[in-house]
């Protein structure tokens, strides 16, 4: 009896000491205390590509020895990944400050795992709060888990001697223009320039999704929409097959090529060599995909607003914000360190954008960058689909492989556009 | 009483000296597939705890099996991703290994070389090797399109991962080609195994070169290819890995696949439970494949 008994409880022993010594500590439990003269560590946790985070880096170093009590270290995680922080802050642990999409930040509140921080918004205020853009993405249930830190969009990157070349002395400021031009431009070349170039695969992140919504936006058709009694389909079938359309007439016409469907990101090799060579005359990119592509080849690029850039809400307001683990032991120092990032002082060696309406204005940036920083003002936050019971990754995901199956001949764009709404009506009933 | 206890401790100890082994397994192994199937059966976003789950019966399941991409995934998965990949590792798996077997490479004294030469594809990376054929593949700036070309085959490029005629040939391309080594290396040792008094008594019998590959290399690799068909069978229908980093499962979703649908519903829908019942709709499938192959198999053995 005694025998039947003691095995299960030394197996169960051993298992609980293994669990044991499986946990992992509580972010910061090591890491002392300013209060007692010791010094603090943090651990902040971004996301960017390592190649796009010197700046920061040196801003970290520079914040490191100006404040010996408050050590931080910096560490990369790339690409985002909200899941993996979530899961480490469930367990009790993961970096004390952490980097998040503006998109992302609802996801992180809602389970508790941020700090609340409008408390310590009040006590210790941060410069210039008021003047902050797309803070109803870090607000979430009456409460503020994050302060947005940095803000990009998508601008029309093009090839200025190639537009010129075809008799084009003005960027396109309507969609519809865009696709006379891009023809105009790839027509003149006899095929040899492709006018427009877009990462047009079927893949969740796929490029196309943000140029599929700012054609949306401009035209006033959303996904989805809240109208304050629940979420709905935003748009008609008939709305949504012409704009399936109007980006599928861009490969029908020979203006973009096939390959491009096999591409994801904006800055892929494909799209940068032929900036390059001159085969693409326009394409549209972020900011810091327009810097790495622009340090990297030969040929001059600009930036100019997407067509309808200068019309309120024809374009999103993409960026990062910053949060507390809730975890952190050093909530206070890590708010210090935030007010820190969020100075004039970090963007000095860190060459993002501010989310601030107040620091963009003031900013001298590099001439072949106007095109953001022209666009930027009339841009609004992923904030009409937060919230829904569909993710915008969902989404994303659809609209990506729904116009992709029309644009490799699957199928056509009304049976595109009629499963496109039926699945998210779905997805909105559950 | 010394002599009870001692009788005892030796009827103990296989439990004592066992014990470790089970824990791990139980922790590692059956742990897992007990939650999976806990979550299944749950509503769970990977951003919230394991202890907010809601239990939601079998909505997860009747929402994947109602899904309409989901037979399109199971297809894919079947015939395109395994069967057609399995059967051509067998196929260029066993002409490979008989190359690698034959007396020509001792003379030459190349074996050695051969059979490290065959290895390689095993040794790259997979993310390395779809990075390298996505190159190769490119539509616009792709070696192969530039050699086809040059060739005068071809006016323009063609984009092998974005059209429907060519993406699932190109996909299975970069499978077979990273995981055929796998199934030389195996058949390569069992065609070993065979005694060349049998090769020697077909011949005396006058059976000419494919007759001896009919009724003796092929009878004797029998174990050996129950077991590469069955292991290349579980790996490949649970692979997530190629179909993935090559087309994300387009052009549309075309190439979409039963483990990139996990994927999605896990990290973009952000629902663990409808992930986790896509989980256990593939393991029961290969449940079934096995128990059926495995029968069929010592069946066939006995007879």
């Amino acid at each position: 009896m005694k025998t039947s008994k003691a095995v299960p409880a030394a197996a169960t022993a051993f298992a609980v000491s293994l669990l044991v010594a499986c946990g992992s500590d509580p972010a910061g439990d090591d890491g002392g205390s300013a209060s007692n003269g010791e010094t603090v560590e943090l651990t902040f946790r971004q996301f960017d590509p390592a190649d796009q985070i010197q700046g920061l880096a040196e801003a970290v170093e520079s914040w490191n020895a100006d404040n010996p009590e408050i050590q931080v270290s910096l560490e990369t995680v790339s690409p985002n990944n909200p899941q993996q922080f979530a899961r480490e802050a469930n367990s009790g642990s993961g970096p004390d400050v952490i980097h998040m999409a503006l998109a992302d930040v609802a996801f992180l509140a809602e389970p508790r795992i941020l700090v609340p921080l409008d408390d310590l918004l009040s006590s210790d205020p941060l410069d210039g709060a008021d003047q902050l853009l797309a803070t109803d993405m870090t607000t979430f249930d009456d409460t503020t888990w994050g302060v947005p830190w940095t803000a990009d969009t998508m601008a029309l990157v093009y090839r200025e001697d190639v537009l010129a070349d075809a008799g084009v002395d003005e960027t396109p400021q309507t969609w519809e223009e865009f696709q006379q031009v891009a023809e105009q431009i790839t027509t003149g070349s006899d095929g040899e320039v492709s006018g427009f170039c877009f990462a047009a695969g079927a893949q969740q992140p796929a490029a196309q999704w943000f140029a599929i919504n700012y054609y949306l936006w401009n035209h006033d058709m959303f996904l989805i929409e809240n109208d304050g009694t629940g979420w709905q389909v935003g748009v008609t079938q008939d709305e949504l097959a012409g704009a399936i359309d109007y980006f599928n007439e861009f490969f029908e016409s020979g203006v973009t090529p096939t390959s491009m469907q096999a591409l994801t990101d904006y800055a892929d090799p494909a799209i940068a060599a032929s900036l390059d060579d001159g085969t693409c005359a326009m394409t549209y990119m972020p900011p810091a995909a327009f810097r790495s592509v622009r340090d990297q080849i030969d040929a001059e690029l600009m930036t100019a607003p997407m067509p309808g850039g200068l019309v309120d809400g024809s374009s999103h307001l993409g960026g990062r914000a910053l949060g507390i683990n809730a975890n952190s032991e050093h909530p206070d120092e890590a708010w210090a360190f935030i007010k820190y990032l969020m100075s004039a002082e970090t963007f000095e060696t860190y060459s993002q954008y501010p989310a601030s309406a107040q620091t963009l204005t003031e900013l001298d940036v590099d001439p072949t960058e106007v095109g953001f920083v022209e666009q930027l003002p009339h841009s609004v936050p992923f904030i009409k689909y937060t919230d829904a019971p569909i993710t915008i990754a969902s989404l994303q995901e659809l609209i990506n492989q729904q116009f992709s199956a029309v644009y490799s001949g699957q199928t056509d764009s009304d049976a595109a556009a009629e499963r496109i709404i039926s699945s998210i009506e779905r997805e909105l009933q559950d | 009483m010394s002599a009870t206890t001692g009788r005892r401790g030796e009827r103990l100890q296989p439990y004592l000296l066992t014990t470790p082994a089970l824990v791990i397994v139980a922790l590692l192994f059956l742990f897992p597939s007990i939650y999976n199937v806990v979550l299944a059966f749950q509503s769970l976003s990977p951003f919230q705890a394991p202890g907010d789950a809601d239990w939601v019966g079998w909505r997860n399941f009747s929402r994947v099996i109602a899904d309409p991409q989901f037979g399109g995934a199971a297809f894919n998965t079947v015939f395109w991703l395994t069967l057609v990949t399995v059967v051509l590792r067998l196929i260029f798996g066993i002409a490979l290994a008989l190359a690698l077997h034959s007396p020509i490479l001792r003379r030459w004294k190349v074996r050695g070389l051969a059979r490290t030469m065959a290895l390689l594809p095993w040794m790259v990376p997979p993310v390395v090797a779809v990075a390298a054929w996505r190159w190769i593949l490119d539509g616009n700036s792709g070696v192969l399109n530039q050699t086809l070309e040059s060739l005068g085959l071809i006016d323009s490029g063609i984009p092998f991962l974005a059209q429907t005629s060519t993406v699932w040939w190109s996909v299975i391309a970069i499978i077979v080609w990273r995981e055929l080594p796998f199934a030389v290396m195996v058949l390569l040792a069992g065609l070993q195994s065979i005694p060349d008094e049998q090769y020697e008594a077909a011949s005396l019998d006058g059976a000419a070169r494919w007759r001896q590959f009919l009724s003796v290399t092929l009878p004797n690799l029998r174990p050996v290819l129950t077991v590469v068909v069955l292991v290349t069978v579980i790996a490949t229908f649970n692979n997530f890995v190629y179909v993935w980093l090559t087309t994300g499962g387009g052009p549309g979703a075309y190439t979409a696949v039963l483990a990139t649908e996990l994927y999605s519903t896990a990290f973009f829908a952000n629902n663990l439970g409808g992930a986790a019942a896509i989980g256990l709709i593939m393991t029961a499938i290969m449940a079934v494949f096995a128990v059926l192959y495995m029968r069929a198999t010592f069946k066939e053995d006995a007879q």
